[in-house]
């Protein structure tokens, strides 16, 4: 494992979309897993999560099938060939759930939390339902699952680690991110396009936010924040963004949203 | 009047040559109580309520299937087809939206059907994502002639995920809302159109489905909202809705755009209603 670092080096695979180690530390216990998509000039994340645990490792989330077999490989190393002993679905968007079967044909049943929605209909039927608000025990680890305020479905649950206090925002807090900086979190990015990079994620995959009143919205965030103090925020199609960069992070995001508002009007 | 129950399989035609097939799935416990917490007498009487998933099979010289019922419908929407095609070919796979109560049966159908047209939003970004880059594309310039049938591709206007399409049917005149204007109904109800049915439909139980999918309603500025609406309204007055989640509308379409005005007004000012 490496830590997401100013510089970090970038090692290219034949798609030039790959990172360097098989994970990243976010903070003592959790740790990032990522594949990038090329979007235009830039790439966009497709990212897991590790937990760890004395039980064993959980999964948050598996993954696009478009990068199954990396990631399945990221997470054998990762996980020195055991594998996750859970996983937890923040929703069971393809990008997230995708490679599920396959995880559970190589390592077997392995518990799977399902997000707020009703599994069968989501297609797992054999996975445990989260609701919103309660806090469930997963290999004897508290998790809280939160109503999100930046989503796509509307099954998408948020999951807050009350051990390492590491929000898991799944479609939310996303950024692109220039090739070459595959490995950065949210705060190393080169400066000059982080705000791009913010903006244009947020126009491109949350069309509904032309709607919004920003002010309504950003309150949410904030309210959130206060009420589950974090260390860290982990993305599934962004870096990680460290408690230090939040404010940062939140200052641009309410200028994406105002300008996709003015954008409309 | 009791109704009589609508004998299995579950699909009927419901405009000409526009094939409805339902997934009522399992009765939702607490949105029935909600509702009855509400006075909607007709959620009670011990009767289930559904929050459906549709999909429609589209039939004129070629055939054409927008969305694909969820994972657990898989077997109900194959028979579905076998009955309505009765040995003819599926021409074309549409799906609305990569989201898995939607698109959930694409594998198996088009395992079953490898002569179908795979058919995709042209919107977004992500479409390898979705092993969706190979699919013929749709967007608001498109159109596809099934023969008898003429199909638009109008921009989704209330959505969830970026990679989404709406269609319309120009013969009929239908617009079919994917997951706007889907509303709760209850045993009895199942594949009736809003016109066959007892109850009215009223804001309370478009709201019950609205504030649950449509979270992000709460966040909205409500008068940019209704002008969206409204051009909907201007745009497709007079059209028969098909929603994926809801009956069919075919009389008085225009009653349901002023509800819906109603409806986020009323989530922007007390939240999201909970989850399906």
């Amino acid at each position: 494992m490496s830590r997401g670092t100013p510089g970090a080096p970038d090692v290219r695979d034949t798609e030039g979309t790959a990172a360097s180690t098989p994970s990243i530390t976010v903070t003592d216990g959790v740790e990032w897993i990522h594949e990038c998509f090329p979007e235009g000039d830039a790439h966009l994340h497709v990212s897991v999560y590790l937990v760890r645990t004395p039980g064993g490792d959980i999964l948050i989330d598996s993954g696009s099938f478009h990068h199954r077999d990396r990631v399945a490989a990221r997470i054998r190393e990762a996980t020195a060939g055991a594998g996750p002993r859970a996983l937890i679905l923040s929703h069971s968007d393809y990008p997230h759930s995708g490679n599920i079967p396959a995880l559970r044909s190589e390592w077997g049943d392995f518990e799977i939390v399902a997000s707020c929605a009703d599994p069968e209909i989501q297609g797992l039927p054999y996975a445990r339902r989260s609701r919103i608000g309660e806090t469930l025990e997963v290999l004897g680890r508290p998790f809280t699952f939160l109503d999100p305020p930046l989503a796509d479905r509307s099954h998408t649950t948020w999951i807050y680690d009350r051990v390492s206090r590491v929000l898991f925002v799944a479609d939310g807090f996303a950024t692109l991110h220039p090739p070459g900086a595959c490995d950065r979190f949210w705060g190393a990015l080169p400066a000059a396009g982080r705000a791009a990079g913010v903006a244009e994620f947020h126009r491109q995959t949350l069309r509904w936010l032309r709607y919004v009143d920003p002010e309504r919205l950003m309150d949410a965030l904030v309210r959130l924040f206060e009420t589950h103090p974090v260390v860290a925020v982990a993305p599934i199609h962004g870096p990680p963004i460290e408690v230090a960069d939040l404010d940062a992070y939140l200052a641009m995001l309410g200028d994406a949203v105002r300008a996709i508002v003015r954008r409309q009007t | 009047m009791p109704l009589s129950p609508i004998e299995r399989p579950p699909h009927r035609e419901v405009l000409p040559g526009i094939h409805w097939i339902q997934e009522c799935g399992r009765h939702r416990v607490a949105i029935a109580q909600d509702l009855a917490a509400h006075g909607a007498r007709w959620a009670g009487g011990g009767r289930e309520l559904h929050v459906p998933q549709n999909a429609y099979l589209l039939v004129g010289e070629r055939t054409l299937l927008f969305d694909t019922l969820s994972p657990a419908a898989g077997g109900l929407v194959l028979a579905a087809l076998d009955d309505i095609l009765g040995g003819r070919p599926l021409d074309y796979l549409a799906i609305s939206h990569p989201d898995v109560p939607h698109a959930g049966n694409t594998g198996r159908i088009r395992r079953r059907h490898p002569e179908a047209r795979l058919v995709a939003p042209r919107a977004g970004e992500t479409h390898a994502l979705y092993h969706l880059d190979d699919a013929l594309h749709v967007g608001p310039h498109d159109v596809i002639d099934l023969g008898g049938l003429t199909l638009r591709f109008p921009e989704a206007t209330f959505l969830d995920a970026a990679l989404h399409t709406w269609m319309c049917e120009e013969t009929t005149r239908t617009l079919f809302t994917v997951d706007w204007l889907g509303f709760p109904h209850v045993s009895g109800e199942c594949l009736r159109r809003t016109d066959e049915i007892e109850a009215e439909i009223d804001v309370d139980r478009l709201e019950a489905f609205h504030s649950r999918v449509m979270f992000w309603f709460q966040y909205v500025d409500v008068d940019r909202v209704r002008a969206a609406t409204d051009a909907l309204a201007r745009e497709f007055g007079g059209y028969h809705l098909a929603p994926a989640h809801g009956l069919v509308v075919r009389e008085d379409p225009e009653r349901y755009f002023q509800l819906m005005n109603e409806v986020v007004r009323r989530v922007a000012e007390s939240g999201r209603g909970g989850v399906l």
